[in-house]
């Protein structure tokens, strides 16, 4: 999120700026640019009439719309640039961390133990309180169990995990019918 | 008082002779080191607050993790000059069984 309000704060400055370089062009008058010719009259008119439809509040019902949409936008972009950002590590206990590549790489070894799964990935996500949330995608041949592949290869993963001292508050599983062809590995 | 420097070395040697410890790690997207004239001692960073020292576990475990980082505070303390020690694992590397010891 603190990535989009970067790109949100960057396209408003830089509309700014384009703004800016026009107003100094129209004042100054080069290239053609006249003040004169804007259609400030217009624009000031129907901003002035926006404004006393919202004070005596006789709205149209997409003004109303507009209105609500923007205000629920800024609530939205508040709320994520309020809420404060993920840790970067994986808090095991006080004092203790774990990088997220290191729970990523313990998840993927556990996962590619079981014979059933042709290739995998895991994200790793660190919470503020001690423990991470695990997502595991996992590759398997078509016509497998699903079911039991699924919570062997939960029960793999969380018994590592745990062995290594990680705890986990979510773990999840996906698993996802592959061509063998088509992923790392062909035959376990 | 001993400087930064000096305390990082000492962490770094104290902490390198603890079993279950493979390395000092590097940081991931900033160096992580203690800074002196000319010098730099790799995976301690000691700051007033806090000395934090990154380390890369020998797989199989000698312990849980948790239990490690709580000998290696234990081993430090003495060194730290009463500031907190944070354990950051960086990695975890299978070693051969009998490297580990």
């Amino acid at each position: 999120m603190r990535i989009f309000n970067r790109i949100v704060i960057i396209l408003l400055l830089a509309g700014l700026f384009v703004l800016g370089v026009l107003a100094v062009l129209y004042s100054v008058g080069v290239a053609g640019y006249r003040l004169a010719e804007l259609p400030l009259d217009t624009f000031s008119q129907n901003l002035i009439r926006a404004v006393r439809n919202i004070e005596t509040g006789n709205l149209h019902v997409l003004d109303v719309g507009g209105l609500v949409i923007i205000a629920l936008l800024g609530l939205v972009l508040l709320v994520f640039e309020l809420k404060p950002p993920a840790p970067r590590r994986v808090r095991m206990q006080q004092g203790t961390y774990i990088t997220r590549r290191a729970v990523e790489n313990e998840a993927i070894e556990a996962v590619e133990q079981s014979p059933e799964v042709l290739q995998s990935s895991v994200n790793v996500k660190a919470q503020r309180k001690p423990g991470a949330k695990v997502n595991v995608k996992a590759s398997i041949r078509p016509g497998e169990d699903v079911g039991s592949t699924r919570s062997r290869v939960q029960d793999r993963v969380q018994r590592r995990l745990s062995q290594v001292g990680v705890p986990i508050s979510n773990l999840k599983v996906r698993l996802v019918e592959s061509d063998p062809r088509e992923t790392r590995t062909r035959v376990r | 008082m001993v400087d930064d420097l000096q305390l990082a070395r000492s962490v770094s040697e104290a902490v390198l002779a603890i079993g279950g410890v493979h390395s000092l790690g590097t940081g991931r997207y900033a160096e992580a080191a203690t800074y002196g004239a000319g010098e730099k001692v790799s995976g301690v960073v000691v700051n007033p607050r806090e000395v934090r020292v990154h380390i890369v576990v020998s797989y199989p475990l000698v312990e849980p993790i948790p239990a490690l980082a709580e000998r290696i505070r234990q081993q430090v303390a003495s060194r730290t000059e009463g500031r907190p020690t944070t354990v950051v694992v960086e990695d975890l590397v299978e070693v051969e069984q009998g490297e580990n010891l």
